[in-house]
Parts: C-alpha cells; structure tokens; sequence
C-alpha cells in the first residue's frame, strides 16, 4: 500500500477540499464586512451549494471508479472554483463572483450585514467540521500504525 | 486562510481613521482661524474608502483620501465679529454634530463587525492548529 493511499482512503480528501473552501471563503466574507462602509462595493460570494454540488460529484464518480471510498478524489472545476496548479492537481483558488438582486442603500453598496454574520457563522462551522473531520481520521491512521487497539 | 487577519485589520484601521476624523469635525465646528490667526474657516474633512484587491483577490479596504469639503460653511449675522463682511455675515463650518455623532455610530459599529470576523478567524486558525497537535 503506497503512502499516498493511506491520504486518499475515506473522507480525508473530501475533509481537506472542504477545510481549503472553507479556509478561502472566510477571506472573501472578511472581505465584504471590512468594506461594509464603502460606496459603490458589491458584496462577493462562492456559492457553498454549488461546492457541495461538485464534491458529491466527484465523490460519486469515485465510487464508481473504484467501488469504494478510496482513491483520489477527481473534481470538475466550476465557474468559482479554478484549478490551481497542473491537471489533477487538487488545490484550487476561489474567484467569488457578485450577487445581484440585493438591497441597494443609497451609497450604492448592496451590503446585508445579517447575511454577512450568518454566511461567517455557517462557514465556521463547516470549516470546523472538515477540521475535526480530518484529525479523527488521522487518529485512526495512527492507532493502525501503532499497532494500539483501543 | 493567509491574509484573512490582514483584511479584518484594514477594516478596522479603516473605521478607525473614520472616527479620528468625525472627532475632528466636532472638535472643529467652532474654529474658523487658521494656526496663523488668520481667517480660515475650518472645512469639513470625510474619509472615502476604497476596496483593495491583490490580483483581483479582496483584500479589505483603505482610506483612498481624507477629502475636504471646499465650501462646507454658512453664513451666520455677527456684525460685530472683526472678520465679518460689509454685510456683518461670517462664514462659520457648516458641521452638524448630529450627523457626525451617527456617523461616528456607525463607524463604531462596523468597527465591531470587524473584530467579529477577526476573532472567528482566530478560532478556525486554532482549529487547524489542533490538526497537529
């Protein structure tokens, strides 16, 4: 069994491109509270549904592709998610595109400063889920490795 | 989640200089001599922010410029005010300590806002740190 097997098996590589997303998209709703003055500015967004679209995607055609829950995950990108680095590569950078339809206030920003709080509560969360996630499944890697039984 | 702190600073550095700036204007709406003792009406000054943005990725806000608002006086009837014109007027700052004082509310409040998102990024950092740990 290669190394890169044992980071591919199960959940991890779901784990860890949720904990990138999550990681990323946290900079881009800092981005809209620190301009929450500014005139003119749209807020940004990457859409969570449609990352969650996309990695239920790849995890389908992984099992597919394998019959189980291990082998590398391969993801399409999306119109906010652009592949970074060569083909098959799994980082990636989100380029947030502007939501339209919102309240304008009379300096012309569209901000929504609930939405705002809530899409930064949500994406903690998410961001801790992935987290936590990640460490158990290490965890278990460990004990195997050790040889423990608990 | 490299450079999410920074962008929570600018916002906060930004709303910051705001305030600086509002506590001039009250400060100020009296002042109408310059530190020659000259007759210069104190102006108005507003903090304009700008987004910044590193190759096209958000990375907070600036203050673009401190503006001053040319003409940001009325005239007041003090006939008896050595600068005052043949007609006894005396141009005094047009400042409204009622605007500044919201104004100065929400810079507080966006100030805040900002500390939140500082802190639950603190928080997501901490909890990739527990990753290795």
């Amino acid at each position: 069994m290669l190394i890169s097997d044992l980071s591919t098996s199960g959940a991890m590589p779901a784990a860890e491109m949720l904990l990138k997303f999550a990681g990323q998209r946290q900079k881009i709703i800092a981005h809209n509270i620190a301009n929450i003055d500014t005139p003119g500015f749209q807020v940004k967004n990457a859409d969570p549904k449609a990352f969650q679209e996309m990695l239920g995607d790849a995890i389908d055609r992984r099992r597919e592709k394998n019959g189980g829950a291990f082998g590398a995950l391969e993801w399409k990108e999306t119109a906010e998610i652009h592949r970074v680095g060569g083909q098959g590569s799994m980082d990636f950078e989100l380029r947030p595109s502007t939501s339209s339809g919102g309240i304008l206030h009379h300096d012309r920003n569209d901000r929504d400063l609930e939405r705002m709080m809530q899409e930064m509560v949500e994406n903690a969360t998410a961001y801790r889920v992935a987290a936590d996630l990640l460490r158990s499944q290490r965890n278990q890697l460990q004990n195997a490795i050790a040889q423990r039984v608990i | 989640m490299y450079g999410t702190l920074d962008v929570s600073t600018s916002g906060m550095i930004a709303q910051r200089t705001r305030m600086e700036v509002i506590a001039s204007n009250i400060a100020n709406s009296g002042t109408i001599e310059n530190a020659q003792g000259e007759y210069e009406p104190y102006l108005r000054r507003a903090a304009m922010f700008s987004p910044v943005s590193t190759n096209g990725v958000g990375m907070g806000v600036e203050v673009a410029e401190i503006q001053i608002q040319e003409g940001a006086t009325r005239a007041e009837y003090r006939p008896e005010h050595p600068f005052a014109d043949e007609s006894g007027y005396l141009q005094v700052p047009d400042i409204d300590p009622t605007v500044e004082w919201v104004n100065g509310l929400q810079a507080s409040r966006a100030y805040e806002a900002n500390i939140v998102a500082a802190e639950t990024t603190k928080n997501m950092m901490a909890q990739a740190l527990r990753l290795l740990a």
